[in-house]
């Protein structure tokens, strides 16, 4: 099955064809819903069935390229539709095809009734074809295009309810300002690729990936890595580019969580762990990286305190679990940093859901000010809610304390105590903001009005996906236990990954040296200060509101810079974009696009009309002219040839 | 001078005499009359140059045959003076002409130019076959056989074109 | 003869018989031309059964050609070969054939050019231009090419009762005839050098001789020729009034088979010498001809009304870009020009699809200005010809972008970056009279005038090319795989 892991890609676009092009004359929304999840099963089952294959072989081997069709080849330029299939790219799939299908599933539930139902589950089966291209790529192109196909899927999703108002604005308002920060990365990687077609003349993996350390110095890495990592800042939603996904939230839940949560905004989290050995030969960007992720994790946390949306407590979160993973790729732990995005894909898909689902049973509204004790309305949703804010706050044995825990020790050892302080205090901040949540929406009194609104249990559909991620964010986690409880080599998720990174690790050299006591202690630490923020999230929201609103009354300043998101998107207003405007407006537009293009380009038209008009009356329509001109052309050429030789 | 050379240079100035006249004469009857001596001058090129199948085919068929039909038709329809369809340029016709000559030039030299004799050896026996129906025969059926047939498709298509063109009333 | 030549002559009959299978398509598409006459004869619904037959035949015939594309050899006596790109030519030609078909069922009613006959030229035309693929001696090349050019000449003039379509006939047929005497002149030339008419040979033994003026001559003037059937400038100046005074569905099968046709004898001819000093004396002719025809043909595209002379002067710029794959000498122009051909094939057979279809039964609607609000009137349609402009002005991904593309990557590769700068120069210029059309369909003021009854047969015809100009658009890489492999 491994030599035809490019069905996994073709079945979503089959998927996405006939939804696309039949969708709206099939009306029916079952057979629909059938077409688009199962299409993304058979791919998780020819992914699920690959990953089996490559278990089968030697650890070392456990690379296969496939090729499907070249696609363009031109002396050095050779691109084409073909895979690599190894460690990393068959867990990025497994991921993408799992909780895709899930999701796809959740969907039928959650879009029931809408308008444009075919539509959506186009869009979400391109979506995957897209991603699929993108991790399975054995080539930069390929993967660029798969990156420039989830950003725009990601773009027609958010934008889906586009007649709807947003915030501020509109809904197509969030679109647009989610493609355009998209772009923005998306040039950094394509000077990125420029750049190492330069330095490699080759854009395939499997020829660049042995040349690393080999040809180039020192600077040329540090930019190709710098300029990959502006590409990842766009897409995973990274300082300073981050301000486009809580507004992504605008799109319909599940589209929050499959891609803005779980699945694309890892892509950039992806691509630093591929050209991890580029990274591992720059030492700036490697800490640049560390640094822009440790800062997100922290202010996205932050935000997400006092944040009364339940998506938006969500979106500050992933953002804030995103920034951890740069984190880990920055202090060289790569494995630990795709592990994250294993595990937080798991719990923060359920949590999303789960949010959809609360949205779904109270009938669209968000504002967690207005919901209170769905715990006895909803209880399905509420275990397996509770379940992922659990794993989220990294509490061992729930999957996201191994991965959490695996990335602060790596912090500590390889980047020092300050990465591990504030990694610690963002961590707290999580299980705190993540229990207000659970609290204010689940449990307590109910604040909104129950004569009016009669909240309701989601039906199977979609309580099964969540029950399904709840197990996984149970026990997602034990395939990377830390090899100081393990042993040697007993973290399976790290030596599964391990070839993958061989080379990275070895240009990085082996970690400091540490004591099994220092770890530990530090596991401990954290795992008792996550419990704390528990506590005190439960004391404060369910027992004693008033110390919240006294709090937020008594440091309204920084209460409302938080609520206001640091005032970052009014900052990039005044100082980015309305200059841009104005500068595009006035000058380039009225001075130097009317007069100075158009009247060129105007001018050379004419210029070439005149001509044409000229040369149009050599046309006579005479035959003996043509001959005669036929003639002379024939003498000039004779002429020529006899005047070389 | 030898008396194939003689022979040669008289058949050959009358062929092009003759092209020349059926060219620039202006009455089809007259010009058809000046293709009917051109070919006889290839015919009898054709012998010098040991062709003589050829050569007697050149007058049968194209002399005889498909010139007399030529003249009858021409004869039957009584075509009027073609001089008033013609656009009468003379400077661009003076510079045909001299254009037409700069070609020829050209192509002279570059034949006679050139030591192309001692390029190409084609074996004497072979030369003297030439003229022989069994050679042509023979050839035509081994190593012209499939552009034989194809040229069978090419008068086919002619006939076609003629009669699609030409024929009176078409359903 | 003796008796060991007739030996080997039976000996090489025999693998010819033998082979049969491989030159099937060719003895199949004679053997139709001779049904189909039989049908125009005897059957009173011929009309009705010819074009459905001929369409059948020539898919049949080009999936066969596919089928046996690695099937190479060569037969009777060294003069016809198969598999390998005669036969991608060949699926070229039977596929463009039978698009042509579908395109001209409903046009030749409208147009007053109902024969039967039609097919059975058609038939001809593409019989003809499949003996230029396979030929391996000039004297195939010649008998080809004037199969195919006899059947151009009696198909502009299909419509006798229009003094337009007489003139455009009489002057195909003048200048034409002009033309292949050069090439005749030049094939003579060249047998007098080399004292065989083997293609491979003479090309690649006429420079071996020191100071063979007359056999280089005589490639000049086979080229000349070819460049004129190409419409190359400076002899293209038959090719507007031609193109404009034909029959629509005629001049889609002059445009696309007939320019594949007389590419396929110029590549046939310099495959063999391709990176040899004795192309290095030809290209910079080849290269002066490309420049020339692509600035010619975009520039006084530009100052067209009439939409069939646009298209006209479009396909005097495309030779000009694919000369630029010939100039290049070397595998990848090579790749390139046939990928371009096939390419450039699908791209006007769907253009000229579109303005057959619009052209009105008195030959109006011709000029561009009739395209005026097209897209609000008929969206399909609109769409489909803006997507063949596209396509035309090499705009991603449609397959004209990647013809342009390898070919000038070609030139590059062999040094002649100036011409590829040329080139693309000439495609900026040229996206000014594709995009005009779009502009003025879907922006254009006021009501679209046409009135076109739009019918099955030509709209399967056109969705066909559109679809073949996307996947080659999309899998630009497979197509060239196929090809390089020959």
């Amino acid at each position: 099955m491994i030599h035809y892991i490019y069905l996994s890609v073709v079945f979503p676009l089959l998927g996405f064809l006939i939804n696309g092009l039949l969708g709206r004359k099939i009306k029916n929304e079952k057979l629909i819903g059938t077409i688009g999840s199962g299409s993304i099963f058979l791919a998780f089952i020819v992914i699920l069935v690959s990953f089996f294959e490559l278990l089968a072989m030697p650890a070392d081997s456990r690379s296969v390229t496939v090729p499907f069709f070249t696609w363009m080849n031109t002396g050095e330029l050779n691109v084409g539709f073909s895979y690599h299939v190894d460690q990393l790219s068959i867990v990025m799939s497994l991921i993408v095809t799992g909780i895709g299908f899930l999701i796809h599933v959740y969907s039928i539930g959650y879009m029931h009734g809408d308008r444009a139902f075919w539509k959506f589950f186009a869009y979400l089966n391109l979506f995957i074809f897209a991603m699929m291209n993108l991790v399975l790529a054995d080539n930069f192109v390929l993967l660029f295009l798969g990156w420039e196909g989830v950003g725009l899927c990601s773009y027609l999703l958010i934008g889906y309810y586009y007649d709807r108002d947003f915030e501020k604005g509109t809904v197509a308002d969030a679109s647009k300002k989610a493609f355009i920060t998209n772009r923005i990365g998306d040039f950094g990687f394509l000077v990125a690729m420029f750049l190492i077609f330069l330095t490699f003349d080759s854009l395939n993996f499997a020829s660049v990936m042995p040349q690393i350390g080999k040809v180039g110095d020192v600077g040329i890495y540090e930019l190709i890595a710098i300029f990959l990592f502006i590409g990842a800042i766009g897409k995973s939603a990274q300082i300073p580019l981050y301000v486009w996904l809580p507004d992504a939230m605008a799109g319909p839940t599940p589209v929050s969580a499959l891609i803005h949560a779980a699945t694309m905004v890892t892509a950039g989290v992806y691509l630093v762990a591929r050209c991890a050995a580029i990274f591992a030969l720059a030492a700036t960007a490697m800490m640049t990286v560390a640094v822009i992720g440790l800062l997100t994790a922290f202010f996205a946390a932050t935000i997400g305190i006092v944040q009364n949306d339940i998506k938006k407590v969500l979106a500050y979160s992933t953002v804030s679990q995103l920034g951890y993973m740069f984190l880990a790729l920055g202090v060289g732990a790569f494995s630990a940093g795709i592990f994250h995005v294993m595990t937080h894909a798991f719990f923060k898909a359920l949590l999303f859901l789960g949010a959809g689902s609360v949205i779904h049973g109270m009938h669209e509204k968000q504002d967690i000010r207005h919901y209170g004790g769905l715990q006895k309305y909803m209880p399905k949703t509420f275990l397996t809610f509770l379940i992922g804010a659990i794993a989220i706050a990294g509490i061992p044995p729930f999957s996201g304390f191994f991965s959490k825990d695996e990335i602060l020790w790596d912090a500590y050892a390889n980047g020092g105590l300050l990465f591990w302080i504030i990694g610690v205090i963002t961590a707290l901040m999580t299980a705190f903001y993540m229990f207000r949540l659970v609290n204010m929406t689940f449990l307590g009194k109910p604040r909104f009005d129950e004569h009016h609104t009669h909240p309701h249990e989601s039906p199977s559909v979609m309580t099964v996906p969540l029950m399904v991620l709840a197990v996984l964010s149970v026990i997602g986690g034990l395939i990377g236990i830390p090899e100081v409880f393990s042993g040697e080599g007993g973290n399976v998720f790290k030596s599964w990954l391990a070839p993958v990174f061989a080379d990275a690790n070895l240009i990085l050299g082996p970690h400091g040296a540490h004591s099994h006591f220092e770890e530990i202690l530090l596991m401990v630490l954290s795992v008792a200060g996550a419990a704390g923020a528990i506590y005190l999230a439960r004391h404060i929201y369910l027992n004693s509101p008033a110390i919240a609103t006294n709090t937020a009354a008594k440091f309204k300043g920084i209460y409302n810079l938080l609520l206001n998101k640091y005032f970052v998107d009014e900052v990039y207003q005044k100082t980015i974009i309305t200059p841009t405007v104005k500068l595009s407006e006035k000058f380039l537009w009225k001075q130097a696009d009317n007069k100075l293009i158009d009247g060129t380009v105007n001018g050379v038209a004419k210029i070439i009309t005149i001509i044409a008009d000229h040369f149009r009356k050599f046309q006579t329509g005479v035959a003996q002219i043509y001959a005669v001109v036929m003639m002379v052309g024939i003498v000039i050429t004779i002429f020529w040839i006899m005047s070389r030789l | 001078m030898e008396l194939a050379e003689i022979l040669f240079l008289a058949f050959a100035s009358i062929a092009v005499v003759t092209a020349i006249f059926t060219v620039i004469s202006r009455s089809p009857v007259i010009s058809a009359l000046f293709l009917v001596i051109n070919f006889g001058a290839l015919s009898g090129l054709y012998l010098l140059l040991s062709a003589q199948f050829l050569s007697v085919v050149q007058v049968i068929v194209y002399a005889g045959a498909i010139m007399v039909l030529f003249l009858f038709v021409l004869m039957l329809l009584r075509p009027e003076k073609e001089d008033k369809y013609f656009v009468v340029n003379r400077k661009m016709k003076i510079f045909a002409v001299i254009v037409g000559l700069f070609l020829f030039g050209q192509l002279a030299f570059a034949i006679f130019a050139s030591d192309i004799g001692q390029t190409v050896s084609i074996e004497s026996s072979r030369s003297e076959q030439i003229g022989k129906i069994a050679y042509i025969g023979e050839n035509l059926y081994t190593t012209y056989l499939f552009p034989f047939e194809a040229i069978a498709f090419v008068l086919l298509v002619a006939t076609i074109g003629a009669i699609v063109i030409s024929k009176k009333k078409l359903d | 003869m003796d008796s060991t030549a007739i030996n080997n002559f039976n000996s090489d009959l025999a693998v010819s018989l033998s082979a049969f299978w491989s030159y099937f398509p060719i003895v199949f598409l004679a053997g139709v031309i001779l049904i189909s006459i039989a049908i125009e004869m005897y059957s009173k619904s011929s009309k009705k059964i010819l074009p459905w037959f001929t369409v059948t035949a020539l898919l049949a015939c080009a999936y066969y050609s596919l089928l046996t594309v690695t099937d190479t050899g060569v037969y009777f006596s060294g003069m016809f070969a198969t598999g390998g790109l005669t036969n991608i030519f060949n699926f070229i030609f039977t596929f463009g054939g039978a698009i042509v078909v579908l395109l001209s069922v409903d046009y030749i009613k409208k147009s007053g050019i109902y024969y039967g006959e039609f097919y059975i030229l058609l038939q001809s035309a593409v019989l003809g231009m499949m003996m230029i693929a396979g030929a391996k001696d000039m004297i195939m090349i010649f008998i080809g090419l004037e199969q195919m050019s006899i059947t151009f000449y009696v198909m502009a003039g299909l419509n006798r009762k229009r003094a337009s379509s007489n003139e455009a006939a009489l002057k195909y047929f003048l200048l034409g005839a002009f033309a292949t005497g050069f090439i005749v002149y030049g094939i003579g030339l060249m047998y007098g050098t080399a004292g065989t008419l083997n293609i491979d040979f003479v090309f690649s033994n006429i420079f071996a001789a020191e100071k063979n003026l007359p056999g280089i001559i005589g490639i000049l003037l086979f080229l000349v020729g070819f460049s004129f059937k190409i419409g190359a400038v400076p002899f293209h100046m038959w090719v507007p009034d031609v193109y404009q005074g034909a029959p629509t569905s005629s001049t889609a099968l002059m445009a696309t088979g007939g320019k594949v046709a007389a590419f396929t004898a110029l590549i046939l001819a310099f495959r063999p010498v391709l990176g040899t000093e004795t192309l290095a004396v030809i290209t910079p002719v080849l290269a002066v001809f490309a420049l020339l025809s692509m600035f010619y043909g975009s520039i006084v595209a530009i100052a067209q009304t009439d939409i069939k002379r646009m298209l006209a002067y479009s396909s005097i710029a495309n030779a000009g870009y694919m000369l630029i794959g010939l100039a290049a000498g070397n595998d990848y122009g090579i790749e390139g020009v046939v990928y371009y051909l096939a390419a450039y094939s699908f791209m006007n057979l769907g253009a000229f699809g579109i303005v057959a279809l619009i052209e009105s039964a008195d030959e109006k609607n011709l000029l561009i200005s009739d395209y005026n609000g097209l897209g609000t009137k008929y969206p399909v349609l609109a769409a489909l010809l803006s997507l063949f402009m596209f396509a035309l002005s090499g705009i991603p991904p449609f397959a004209g972008f990647f013809g342009k593309y390898y070919i000038f990557i070609a030139a590059i590769e062999s040094n002649l970056t100036w011409l590829a700068i040329a080139g693309v120069i000439a495609s900026v210029i040229s996206v000014y009279f594709y995009l005009r059309i779009v502009v003025l369909m879907y922006f254009g003021k006021g009501e679209s005038q046409v009135t076109p009854e739009i019918t099955n047969a030509s709209l399967i015809g056109i969705v066909i090319s559109a679809l073949l100009v996307i996947v080659m658009g999309v899998f630009p890489g497979s197509v060239i795989n196929l090809i390089s492999n020959f």
